[in-house]
């Protein structure tokens, strides 16, 4: 209507119907169509100690009708955890999200409990959040939790095995941690210069120790001694992923559409030569006797002085802070080298149920814990580091201002700065895979098998294993 | 074809007999009325412990994982279970463990309560009834965990006690030899209180009569306790044992939290190979089938034990 047009009686008719109509319905009550109320179910750690309620509350604050509610599952390990969840389903109880580390992911989707996100995620408007996200995260993370070419896990957190020193402890013998191209040989001199032994040979301070699971370990040993416990090949697939969010990125050259561990090698030279250097150590009383658990008795040992170095990644800042131990008390280094310096690390998130009961909601809880919003809310990361951020940022100075370590670069340089890095052999069948390596390991740490025998027998017990396993690789 | 007068002549006839005004008609009625008490319990049992069982018979001819439909592959699950050695090793553990701890605890048991039914101060009786009583009462799994940092090597209080005595560190939990002492230990002291309160029990039913008749003959001291009070305790000797040797056989909580079954698979039992299988392996029809071999174990010892107490326990 142009402005000098001159208003018709229809023209004011019309405007007074409206105007009267507006009148009428702003004297009515106001109704306004609320959405249905949705609940997911998220798995979590503890209630006490949820540190994902942060993230339900800013879900929630988006979001009011969506409350969540926490399905608890504890365990020692990462397979405990895994066991727990196959029971619950078993059981047929539903679950909408849960959390799986490197140890689950193959596992969880290989037997399509999980949902393959890649459609969501290349199909989100919001491209602008996956791409930041991505140029984040370094792509070994993401490979790891991909499965015959699709995505099941954004990964939020990863640690690394690295090795921690009691800096106190090194002092007193005359040792400074080492820098980051130390070997093998110098890690053997600095755990036995820091051993101490009392008059009747106990052993009072141990120069290095380790608990007896599949992340850490002697598993570190194996990696750069050259072996793994089965062949590592690469799934075709994940172009859409490496082309769409990491193009010109050289860290991208190579990947593949996730892990296929499907030939055991358990018993190759390397392995065996890896077993050996542990179990002298033991014998040598440089390691305490090797047992299996969560680590507890490791941090005690290690807070009270009676232990120098051990395998760890950035979650264990957080759990020695919390054992008493100040900033500077500990430091850590990248694991040695020896016939190479191949890192290995594990990688977690979150997974969405293929058989959801709210899968867009459950994927908003994803998408919001891995974003930077969630990042800077989550308790995982700040003050107190509790495992290591997946996304480069938040695995900053600031994030280890309270805890340290001082090195804590080191974190991030396995990925960043060592292409070859990769993660922990996790194939659907990680769960029996796992008591046969800690069974055989134990084996070898007790004394009750020479290296070379408990291999052997670990590499048979895998090649059963494997050959009972249905066809969980697309090619085989 | 029954017509619809005969269906109701046939209810009319039930209603007949079961209201007849006679002393049968009152029988019958109590009779029902009894059974509809039962059924319930009969209901229970039937969904709750016979059902299991026997879909554990069926789910032991299936291969299944719970995520792809089941598949039906007769006894291979058996055949399997043959030679798997862990399965071996793993039974060969449980009888181990078995023989020593139900020994252990219907000895130490029947020892305890043999001194402290001497007591004859009241409340001394009371508090060691209690004492001893009281583990049995503890979770299992807080008993395993607190156990487990005592047998601890090189920080365990026990090994720190024993060095001031000069003994050398033990590998409770970590050396073949010597975890499954330790995993009988804890088992043991937990459950001890169940025999020495069925003991205390026992004794107190022995009549004094007939320990005075002993004594009278010149049985008295180890003699009298040998030919007298033990076989009148032969009822209660055979219970402890035969619900021990029950328990003990499908033990799990012990070796899985102390020890996780190492090492290797030193401490590794029955029911901890069935756990592992059904549930970390999702392999649900050979744990099944371990389950089923299990049972039956269970059902032959407790025949053999029930069948040889004929020669040894003694009824008043």
């Amino acid at each position: 209507m142009s402005a000098d047009k001159k208003m018709s009686r229809r023209d004011l008719l019309k405007l007074a119907g409206v105007g009267s109509a507006g009148l009428v319905m702003s004297g009515l009550p106001v109704t306004v169509v609320a959405q249905d109320a949705v609940t997911i179910k998220v798995q979590a750690h503890g209630l006490d100690d949820n540190q994902l309620l942060p993230i339900a509350d800013l879900l929630v604050a988006k979001h009011p009708h969506v409350s969540v509610d926490w399905v608890v599952l504890t365990g020692i390990d990462h397979e405990e955890v895994a066991a727990k969840i196959l029971a619950l389903v078993a059981a047929g109880e539903s679950i909408d999200v849960g959390y799986a580390a490197t140890e689950a992911t193959q596992l969880f989707a290989g037997q399509g409990l999980a949902a393959p996100l890649d459609d969501r995620i290349t199909g989100d408007a919001d491209q602008d959040f996956w791409t930041d996200y991505f140029a984040d995260v370094h792509p070994s993370l993401v490979e790891a939790m991909m499965y015959e070419g699709s995505l099941y896990e954004p990964p939020r957190d990863f640690n690394a095995a690295n090795m921690y020193f009691n800096t106190n402890t090194l002092a007193e013998n005359g040792f400074d941690v080492p820098g980051p191209d130390w070997t093998k040989d110098d890690f053997v001199e600095i755990a036995r210069g820091i051993t101490k032994k009392d008059d009747s040979g106990n052993t009072d301070v141990f120069g290095y120790a380790w608990i007896n699971r599949l992340w850490g370990s002697w598993m570190p040993w194996i990696f750069v001694a050259g072996g793994n416990l089965y062949t590592e090949e690469r799934a075709p697939g994940g172009n859409w992923c490496w082309d769409g969010y990491y193009e010109g990125d050289p860290a991208v050259e190579g990947r593949g559409g996730g892990f296929r561990w499907r030939t055991p090698i358990a018993n190759s030279d390397e392995v065996v030569e890896a077993l050996q250097l542990v179990v002298d150590l033991w014998q040598e009383g440089v390691t305490p006797d090797i047992e299996m658990g969560s680590g507890a008795t490791l941090t005690g040992f290690y807070a009270t002085g009676k232990l120098g170095m051990t395998p760890a990644g950035g979650f264990w800042a957080g759990r020695l802070k919390n054992e008493g131990m100040e900033k500077g008390d500990f430091d850590v280094q990248l694991w040695p080298a020896w016939r190479n310096q191949k890192h290995q690390f594990g990688t977690g998130g979150h997974w969405l149920a293929k058989g959801a009961k709210a899968p867009e909601e459950g994927w908003e809880f994803m998408k919001i814990e891995v974003s930077r919003e969630g990042f800077e809310a989550s308790p995982f990361f700040y003050p107190v580091i509790i495992t290591t951020s997946a996304r480069r940022s938040y695995s900053q100075a600031a994030n280890y201002e309270s805890t340290g370590p001082a090195n804590y670069e080191v974190f991030y340089d396995t990925l960043d700065k060592h292409p070859s890095t990769s993660p922990i052999p996790a194939p659907p069948w990680a769960n029996p895979m796992t008591t046969i390596f800690t069974t055989g390991t134990s084996n070898a740490m007790s004394g009750a098998m020479s290296p070379q025998d408990a291999l052997d027998q670990m590499q048979s017990e895998l090649e059963a294993l494997t050959a009972r396993q249905p066809q969980y690789y697309a090619d085989n | 074809m029954t017509t619809a007068k005969g269906a109701a002549d046939s209810r009319g006839g039930f209603l007949h007999w079961l209201l007849q005004d006679t002393m049968d008609g009152l029988r019958r009625r109590r009779a029902i009325l009894g059974y509809l008490f039962l059924l319930p319990t009969l209901l229970g049992i039937f969904v709750f412990t016979a059902g299991p069982v026997f879909v554990s018979f069926g789910l032991s001819l299936f291969r299944w994982n719970i995520f792809r439909p089941p598949d039906y592959i007769e006894l291979a699950n058996y055949e399997r279970l043959i030679g798997d050695v862990r399965i071996a090793i793993s039974f060969g553990n449980t009888l181990k463990f078995t023989v020593l701890a139900v020994a252990t605890q219907v000895s130490i048991g029947l020892i305890l309560a043999l001194a402290v039914h001497r007591i004859s101060n009241t409340a001394m009786r009371y508090y060691f009834r209690t004492t001893f009583f009281l583990p049995l009462l503890m979770s299992g799994a807080a008993v395993a965990v607190v156990m487990g940092y005592i047998f601890h090597k090189e920080f365990g209080p026990l090994n720190y006690y024993l060095g001031l005595m000069g003994v050398q560190q033990i590998p409770w939990k970590t050396s073949a030899d010597w975890v499954m002492v330790t995993i009988v230990i804890t088992s043991a002291w937990r459950n001890l209180g169940f025999t020495f309160i069925l003991f205390i029990g026992g004794l107190s039913n022995i009549s004094q009569e007939v320990l005075d008749a002993a004594d009278v003959d010149g049985a008295q001291g180890f003699r009298r306790l040998w030919s007298v009070t033990i076989p009148l305790l032969s009822p209660q000797i055979l219970f402890a044992t035969v619900t021990g040797v029950i328990g003990a056989i499908q033990v799990f909580e012990e070796p899985f939290i102390m020890t996780r079954g190492g090492p290797g698979n030193a401490s590794r039992t029955a029911v901890m190979v069935m756990y592992e299988h059904a549930f970390k392996d999702i392999e649900y029809g050979y744990g099944s089938a371990i389950a089923v071999v299990l049972f039956l174990v269970i059902m032959a010892f407790t025949a053999t034990q029930m069948w040889m107490s004929r020669r040894w326990v003694f009824y008043q």
